[in-house]
C-alpha cells in the first residue's frame, strides 16, 4: 500500500468518525446525556416535573437555536410547573444574556445557583455562565 | 317656440348632465375614501393563557368540562371527526383539538385520547399513530372583546378562503344575475316590480349585491327616492371602480347575520363559527345555503329561534341554486336531507372583570381606546379560567357562609354586603393567575385588590421580622410583657388579641402565634427606620412611617402590593413584576409587544428560605393550623391578619409553585366580626382544594446560608440529652445560637438551679 492510499484511509476514516459523531452542544451547555439523569427521580415521583422537563428541554433547543424570545416563553412556562428546577433559571439567564440584558441574567443565574447547588457538573457552568454576565455588564 | 322649448330642454339636460357628473365624482371620492381606508372596525380579542396538560396532572373535573364548554368544544356520541368535539368516555376523553395559534406557538388540531385514573390523567396519546403525548397545549379561551359603539363581531376572511357553493348558495339567495349586471340589475327591478304590482305588497326587493352594499356602507335605512337614486349611482360607481370578487368579498365581510346577545354577527366568517363552529371553507353545501338563507332576515330565519322557517329559506336557496344549475339533482337531494344542526352559543358573560379592568389600565398605557376596538388585536394574558372560576366560587361561598353563620354581616343593599376580593400569583414569575377585586361587578366595579387601601394588620408583621434577622435568630426571646409607647406625644397601648400567660416568648413563636406586645417589641428592637427601609424595598406605594403601630400593620396597603411582597419569600428572594399582560399580536400575527417575566433581587435567598420555615410553623402550629382540617396537608407557608374592631380580615398563603391572598371586610370599615383565620383563610382553603393541578406538594428550597440545629424548645440554645422534645430549627449561617442548653446541660448552673426549685415544688 502506498503513502498516498494510506492517507486516502485515513482521510475517510476521520471523515466517517466526523460524520458520526452527534452535533457537539454550544460551549458551556450540557450534552442531553447529562440533562436526563439531572431530576429524573423528581420526575418519577412528579408529574409536574416531567412535564417541565419537557418544556426546559423545548427552552434549551430553542437557547441553542439563538432563538431566546421563544425560549424565554417556553421556559417560564417550565418554571410556571416546576419552579425548583435550576436549569430554567440557567437557560433563562442564557436567554437574557443573548439578548443583552445584563440584570435578567444576573437574577436569573442566581436563581439557578440556589437551585443546582448540589450538582457540580452544573455548578461549573453556572459559574461560568456569572463570568459572562460580568463581562456583559464591564 | 319648439325650437326655444328644445334649447332650454338642451340647456337643462346639460346642466342636469353636469351636475350628476359632479355628483358622480363626489360620490366616486367618498367610495374611493372609504374603501381604500380601513373597512371595519375589529374589536381586539383578550385571551387567556393556554392550558397544559399532563400525564399525572391532578384535575378537578367539573372546573375541566367548563374550561372546554368555554373553549367552544362540543360533546358527540361517537368518535370526534370534526375539530372541537369531544366524546366522553368512562375514564377517558376523545377530544378532536382546535387548532393552537398563539405568537408562540402553532399546532394543528388532531384527534387525542385523554385517560383518566381517579382525579388523575393517565395518559394522553394521538388517536392516529398511537403516539403519547407527554404535554399538551390547549389553546386560550376568549375573555372579552373591545368592542367600540357598533358591537360588531366579524372574522374577516379573504374570497379565497370562501368555497365555490357558499358564494353560489349567496348568488341564489340574493341576486343570481351578479357576473351579469354592471351594479343594478333592470331586469331584477322590472321582475320585482311586477310581482310586488302583482300581490299588491311588496314581496320581492330588486337590489343587487352592490347595491345592498352601497346601501349598508353610505346611506341610512330610510326608503325614500332620492335614498334609493343615491343607490343606484353609487353601485354603479362601486361597480365601475372595483372588480367582481374584490366587491363580492367586501359584502361576504359586511353583511349582518344575526345575533349574540348584544353583539351584532357580521360577514360570513363569523357567522360560520357562531352557527356551525367552524371556518367558512369547512361549510357543507346544507350549511351554506342555510347562511345564505339569513342574509334576508337574519333574526327571522335564524335556526337559534325559528328552526321552521329557517329550514324552509334554506330548502329555497337550494332550490335556487339547482334551478340556475349550480348544483346537480342529487346534491339537492342530500342537502334537503341534511337536518340544521347549529352549535349553539352562550351569551357573553363577562368573564374575570375585575382582572380585565386591571388589564385594561396597562393596555390604556400602549393604546388608545378606539385602537382598542378597531384594529382586532390579539391580547394574550396570564389569567388561567380555571383558577380564575375557582377563586370566584371560593369567594362567593365564603362571604355567604360567613353571612348565614352571622345574621349581624347581613345587609340589604347589594352595595353595602360584606365584600371579598382574591389575587392569586405565580411567586416566581408574577403571572397573575386570577383575580376577583370583589363579590359582584355588576353591583359594584371598585376593584379591591388594584384600588383598596386597607390596613393589613399582622399580614405586614412579616416584613417586621424579616427586618429583624440580621440582628436576632427564630429563637431569640422577646418580651411578651404590655408596655406603653408614646406616638406624636399621645400615649399607645398595644395588646395582644387573646389574653396570654408567656411573657417571653420566642421570636418564631410570636409570629407563629402573631403576638402583637413580642412584634412591637421586635420592631422596636429592631429600629422602626430599618422596618421602613425594608419595606420601602418591597414596592409599597402607600406612605409607610417608623411609627411603632407599623409593627402591626397601621399602615395601609394596596392588597396586589402585599400579595407581591409575599411573592419574596416564595421566590427565593426575589420579587416578580406582576403580570396580566403576556403579548399583544396585530391582524396580520406582527407582535407588537411582549412582556417577560421581570424579577429584582430584594433580600438573600437565605433570609427568604428563614421566613418560609418560620411562616409554614404559622400554618402547622399557628394561627393558620386550621388548614390541616380543611385538607390543605401539602407544605404551605402563610399569614392569618385582623385588624383592629375586626374591620379587615387577611390570608396570604403560598407554596414554591402559587400564592394567593384573601381579604374580606365591609368597604365603610364595618366591624366583620371575625379573624383573618376565620374568614379569609377558609376562602383560601377551598380555593387551593378546587385546583389541584397547581399543587406540587414540593418543600421550599433550602438555599446556602442556612444551617438547621436541633435546638431546645424552652431556651432556644442547641439541645443537649436531657431537653424535653428537641425541635429542628433554620438560622442563617452565622446566626447561629453558640454553646448548648444551660438549663438541660447535665452540669449547668441554671439547670442545676431550676432542678433544685423544681425538687423543692416536687417534694411539696
Amino acid at each position: 500500500m502506498t503513502i498516498k492510499a494510506m492517507q486516502i484511509i485515513c482521510l475517510a476514516l476521520l471523515a466517517a468518525l466526523l460524520v458520526g459523531c452527534p452535533k457537539p452542544p454550544l460551549e458551556g451547555y450540557p450534552s442531553e446525556a447529562e440533562e436526563t439523569t439531572t431530576s429524573t427521580e423528581a420526575a418519577e415521583d412528579n408529574p409536574r416535573v416531567a412535564a417541565s422537563l419537557q418544556l426546559t428541554d423545548q427552552g434549551r433547543r430553542l437557547v441553542e437555536d439563538r432563538r431566546p424570545d421563544r425560549a424565554i416563553r417556553v421556559l417560564e412556562q417550565a418554571v410556571s410547573l416546576h419552579p425548583g428546577n435550576g436549569q430554567n433559571y440557567y437557560y433563562l439567564s442564557e436567554a437574557w444574556l443573548m439578548k443583552g440584558f445584563a440584570d435578567q441574567a444576573k437574577e436569573f443565574n442566581q436563581l439557578a445557583e440556589i437551585h443546582l447547588k448540589d450538582d457540580s457538573q452544573w455548578m461549573i457552568r453556572v459559574a461560568e455562565q456569572a463570568d459572562r454576565i460580568a463581562e456583559l455588564e464591564k | 317656440m319648439i325650437k326655444r322649448l328644445a334649447k332650454y330642454t338642451l340647456l337643462i339636460l346639460i346642466l342636469g348632465g353636469i351636475a350628476l357628473a359632479i355628483y358622480g365624482w363626489h360620490l366616486s371620492v367618498q367610495v374611493e375614501k372609504r374603501f381604500s381606508t380601513r373597512r371595519w372596525s375589529i374589536p381586539s380579542t383578550v385571551y387567556s393563557d393556554t392550558t397544559l396538560l399532563y400525564p399525572g396532572q391532578r384535575m378537578n373535573s367539573s372546573l375541566f368540562s367548563a374550561k372546554l364548554s368555554n373553549l367552544g368544544y362540543r360533546r358527540v356520541n361517537s368518535v370526534p371527526s370534526q375539530k372541537g368535539e369531544i366524546r366522553i368516555r368512562t375514564q377517558a376523553l376523545d377530544i378532536f383539538l382546535n387548532d393552537l395559534k398563539t405568537p408562540w406557538t402553532e399546532r394543528t388540531g388532531f384527534l387525542a385520547q385523554i385517560d383518566f385514573s381517579e382525579d388523575r390523567i393517565g395518559t394522553i396519546r394521538r388517536k392516529d399513530n398511537g403516539e403519547t403525548i407527554p404535554i399538551l397545549e390547549l389553546e386560550p379561551e376568549e375573555i372579552m372583546q373591545f368592542f367600540g359603539q357598533e358591537r360588531e363581531r366579524r372574522q374577516l376572511i379573504s374570497i379565497e378562503q370562501i368555497p365555490e357553493h357558499q358564494i353560489q348558495a349567496v348568488l341564489a339567495a340574493e341576486d343570481h344575475r351578479f357576473f351579469e349586471h354592471h351594479g343594478v340589475d333592470w331586469r331584477g327591478i322590472l321582475r320585482a316590480m311586477m310581482t310586488n304590482l302583482r300581490h299588491g305588497a311588496v314581496r320581492q326587493g330588486g337590489s343587487t349585491l352592490t347595491q345592498q352594499l352601497a346601501k349598508n356602507y353610505f346611506l341610512t335605512p330610510e326608503r325614500t327616492f332620492i335614498r334609493k337614486l343615491k343607490e343606484l349611482i353609487l353601485a354603479v360607481i362601486i361597480e365601475f371602480r372595483y372588480g367582481k370578487r374584490e366587491i363580492l368579498e367586501i359584502y361576504l365581510n359586511e353583511i349582518y347575520l344575526g345575533q349574540k346577545g348584544s353583539v351584532a354577527i357580521n360577514g360570513i366568517g363569523e357567522a360560520s363559527y357562531f352557527y356551525f363552529g367552524k371556518p367558512v371553507k369547512r361549510l357543507t353545501l346544507s350549511e351554506a345555503a342555510t347562511i345564505a338563507g339569513l342574509i334576508k332576515a337574519p333574526n327571522n330565519y335564524s335556526p337559534y329561534r325559528h328552526m321552521a322557517r329557517c329550514q324552509s329559506r334554506r330548502d329555497k336557496v337550494l332550490q335556487a341554486m339547482h334551478r340556475w344549475e349550480w348544483i346537480t339533482r342529487t346534491e339537492l337531494e342530500d342537502a334537503l336531507k341534511q337536518p340544521i344542526n347549529a352549535v349553539g352559543f352562550r351569551a357573553a358573560d363577562k368573564k374575570a372583570p375585575y382582572f380585565i379592568d386591571y388589564l385594561t389600565e396597562q393596555l390604556n398605557s400602549l393604546y388608545r381606546s378606539e385602537d382598542l376596538s378597531s384594529l382586532g388585536l390579539s391580547i394574550y394574558t396570564t389569567l388561567d379560567t380555571q383558577v380564575q372560576m375557582a377563586a370566584e366560587e371560593a369567594l362567593t361561598k365564603g362571604l355567604a357562609g360567613l353571612e348565614s353563620s352571622n345574621p349581624e354581616l347581613q345587609r340589604t343593599a347589594p352595595e353595602d354586603k360584606l365584600q371579598g376580593a382574591v389575587v392569586v400569583m405565580q411567586p416566581k414569575t408574577g403571572h397573575i393567575l386570577a383575580l376577583a377585586g370583589g363579590r359582584n361587578y355588576s353591583v359594584s366595579q371598585f376593584n379591591r385588590i388594584t384600588q383598596a387601601r386597607r390596613q393589613p394588620g399582622s399580614a405586614f408583621k412579616p416584613i417586621v421580622y424579616l427586618s429583624s434577622l440580621a440582628q436576632f435568630t427564630p429563637t431569640t426571646l422577646l418580651s411578651n410583657d404590655p408596655k406603653s409607647y408614646t406616638v406624636n406625644g399621645k400615649q399607645w397601648d398595644p395588646q395582644n388579641f387573646e389574653p396570654v400567660t408567656e411573657y417571653t416568648v420566642s421570636l418564631q413563636d410570636a409570629l407563629k402565634k402573631s403576638h402583637n406586645l413580642a412584634t412591637v417589641d421586635l420592631a422596636m428592637k429592631t429600629g422602626l427606620d430599618r422596618v421602613v427601609d425594608i419595606a420601602a424595598k418591597f414596592h409599597f406605594s402607600t406612605p409607610l412611617k417608623p411609627y411603632p403601630s407599623l409593627a402591626l400593620g397601621a399602615f395601609e396597603v394596596i392588597p396586589l402590593e402585599l400579595a407581591r411582597a409575599y411573592c419574596v419569600f416564595a421566590a427565593e428572594g426575589v420579587q416578580p413584576f406582576p403580570l396580566s399582560l403576556k403579548g399583544v399580536v396585530d391582524e396580520n400575527d406582527r407582535i407588537l409587544e411582549h412582556q417577560h417575566l421581570n424579577i429584582e433581587r430584594i433580600i438573600p435567598p437565605a433570609e427568604a428560605f428563614i421566613m418560609n420555615s418560620m411562616l409554614q410553623g404559622v400554618v402547622k402550629e399557628g394561627t393558620a393550623r386550621s388548614l390541616q382540617w380543611r385538607g390543605v396537608t401539602w407544605p404551605v407557608a402563610g399569614k392569618t391578619g385582623t385588624t383592629n374592631d375586626f374591620r379587615d380580615a387577611w390570608f396570604v398563603g403560598y407554596t414554591p409553585d402559587i400564592l394567593a391572598l384573601v381579604w374580606v371586610g365591609f368597604d365603610n370599615g364595618d366591624p366583620i366580626k371575625a379573624t383573618g383565620a376565620a374568614a379569609a383563610l377558609p376562602i383560601w382553603a377551598d380555593l387551593m382544594n378546587a385546583i389541584p393541578q397547581y399543587r406540587s406538594e414540593t418543600q421550599f428550597n433550602i438555599p446556602r446560608g442556612v444551617e438547621k440545629i436541633l435546638v431546645c424548645p424552652v431556651t432556644g440554645r442547641p439541645a443537649v440529652d436531657g431537653c424535653p422534645e428537641p425541635v429542628e430549627v433554620y438560622f442563617l449561617t452565622g446566626h447561629t445560637p453558640g454553646g448548648h442548653c444551660p438549663l438541660h446541660a447535665k452540669d449547668g448552673i441554671a439547670g442545676k438551679i431550676i432542678k433544685g426549685v423544681r425538687g423543692l415544688i416536687n417534694d411539696d
